[in-house]
């Protein structure tokens, strides 16, 4: 080996040493926190030793027990539930008409749902508060108002994803085809267009369900203590109980975790299934 | 109107724009929901924001908002921001470099994986979960105090616009991994093999080829990453309550009714993260679509 290939390997070496520690400062910056909170919600006591001071289910039981609780987890369940669908069946005909047959209007609707990406939730609070509070408190302090709001911050996340999926499919032919064989306009987009679509349309409610579950900037300002949704009950807890909030936060992360597996097996059965009508053609 | 009016060719005007009406109508819903629950409410905050109590045109929100203690938050978010965007950069992109480099495929797809999961986070479990990781009693501080002999506090606190740091970092640094990915995939093998052919050092490569190709991925991923920051309330809020002074805080302060100062105050300071959040977004889309140009 003579000196410049030496060299080159040290280097290589010297490369792949600085990858892991990167790698690794990383995966630790983004584990430990969640690992800390989850070994905290089991933990008798832990707050003079490395290792928690034995391990117990107490606040689980306790948190879980309350009747705030399933009342809280209720409410949120309500709010992401109703902005899921409602943002699925606002957004699923307009896309598509835009797709086939209103190129034209696409400029505006893909505008009107990258807007929320630059309206931060405490300013779309304040303009909705702005506009529909003269038409009564009861109105804008309301949870239908809070689901509104959210199917607003949503629109980026479950637009893109069933953009993404009439881009996949022939949309002019399964409609022509559709429409050839007698087809009303609700059940080509029921029967033919949504089976088609269904991985972005999947994609797009998880995305805004697992959004929405953990909004609490909105669900504050908007509905507050009148109908606390989950967030806010956790933030509540974080003022004077770290045990049972600490089982919270470790619900909030099951979620988002959930979610995206979610959104992994959505993706991996879109692309089986896409081969497969590839195969069939 | 324009639009309407160059369909008409085909069927005369008047039929033309009927069918174009009619070609339009099934957008109604999603147009009448956008534009009741997004555009009018902020054209009236606007609007507001330049009503004077009296009821005539002025600026004297914005001098309102403009007082020592708001300008201060408007500071205050302006530095948060820039510190965690370029730090999440910074960071995102190395860790971002290094595990597109990896040869562990698997391991380099888990990793993905849980950086899209960490974007995720935010709000109130995120600052819990690094208050019971950073405050005074938390796991890492304890480990940091008894193996180590560093004591983290009292010259650090969870409880600061440090500790706001590190937390916004927790979902700034794996949103920049998850930004940088397309562009780094786009720089292609040959042409690294092409420089070192042609006699550049791995300085030269990286300075004339590898940044001005991830430059648009770069200034895009800041703006973005700015404006993720400076409209942020629940973990601040969770984190922080009122300790810090930052414009969401302060406009949920106004919101709320806790602070009593003339409405127009809350729409002139809405108002100007506005533009600061719209300058963001906009500059991020221009600049994805610059970058988009060498990704095949």
């Amino acid at each position: 080996m003579d000196e410049c290939t030496r060299g080159k390997v040290a280097a290589m070496k010297a490369g792949q040493i600085w990858r892991g520690l990167l790698i690794s400062f990383f995966l630790l910056y983004l584990l430990v926190p969640l690992l800390a909170t989850v070994a905290f919600s089991f933990a008798v006591r832990w707050d003079r030793t490395i290792l928690p001071e034995g391990l117990t289910l107490e606040w689980w039981m306790t948190v879980i027990g309350r009747r705030e609780f399933a009342s809280a987890l209720q409410h949120t369940l309500v709010v992401s539930l109703s902005a899921m669908v409602l943002s699925i069946v606002l957004v699923t005909p307009t896309a598509y008409w835009v797709h086939l047959r209103a190129p034209r209007a696409k400029t505006w609707v893909e505008l009107m749902t990258i807007l929320p990406f630059g309206i931060p939730g405490v300013v779309l609070a304040l303009a909705l508060i702005r506009t529909y509070a003269r038409f009564g408190g009861r109105l804008v302090y309301s949870p239908g108002m809070l689901v509104m709001a959210c199917v607003v911050i949503g629109l980026p996340f479950v637009y893109r994803p069933i953009a993404n999926s009439l881009n996949a499919v022939d949309v002019r032919t399964l409609t022509e085809a559709a429409q050839t064989l007698g087809a009303s306009w609700f059940s080509i987009l029921r029967r033919v267009i949504m089976p088609n679509i269904m991985p972005g349309i999947i994609s797009g409610g998880l995305l805004v369900f697992s959004l929405v579950f953990v909004e609490f900037t909105l669900a504050n300002l908007l509905v507050g203590a009148r109908y606390k949704t989950f967030p806010i009950y956790l933030v509540e807890f974080t003022r004077f109980d770290g045990r049972q909030a600490s089982a919270l936060a470790v619900m909030s992360f099951v979620i988002a975790w959930l979610t995206s597996l979610g959104l992994i097996w959505v993706a991996g059965r879109a692309g089986g299934n896409r081969e497969e009508a590839i195969g069939a053609r | 109107m324009k639009q309407l009016g160059s369909l008409g060719k085909t069927s005369g005007k008047v039929g033309g724009l009927r069918k174009d009406m009619s070609n339009l109508l099934p957008l109604l819903p999603f147009f009448i929901f956008t534009i009741g629950f997004e555009l009018v409410p902020i054209v009236l905050v606007a609007a507001s924001s330049l009503r004077s109590p009296a009821g005539g045109l002025t600026l004297q929100n914005y001098q309102h908002a403009t007082v020592p203690l708001l300008a201060r938050s408007f500071g205050n978010s302006i530095r948060l921001s820039i510190t965690t965007a370029f730090l999440g950069v910074l960071l995102g992109s190395l860790i971002g470099y290094a595990i597109h480099s990896t040869r562990a495929g698997f391991f380099a797809r888990a990793t993905i994986a849980l950086a899209d999961v960490a974007t995720n986070f935010g709000g109130a479990p995120l600052a819990f979960a690094f208050i019971i990781t950073l405050g005074s009693t938390g796991v890492v501080t304890l480990v940091l105090a008894q193996y180590f002999g560093v004591s983290l506090y009292p010259t650090f606190r969870i409880y600061s616009i440090t500790g706001l740091v590190l937390a916004y970092l927790y979902f700034q640094i794996p949103l920049m991994v998850l930004l940088i990915q397309p562009s780094l995939h786009g720089l292609k093998r040959e042409w690294k093999e092409a420089a070192i052919n042609l006699g550049a050092s791995n300085l030269q490569y990286f300075r004339r080829i590898v940044l001005p190709i991830l430059a648009p991925s770069l200034i895009g991923g800041f703006l973005l990453l700015f404006a993720n920051s400076f409209g942020a309330y629940a973990t601040a809020w969770t984190l922080t309550g009122p300790d810090i002074n930052l414009v969401t805080v302060q406009i949920a302060a106004l919101v709320r009714g806790e602070v009593q100062l003339e409405p127009g105050t809350a729409d002139a300071m809405a108002m100007l993260s506005l533009i600061i959040m719209a300058v963001c977004v906009a500059g991020y889309q221009w600049t994805n679509a610059r970058a988009g140009r060498w990704r095949r």
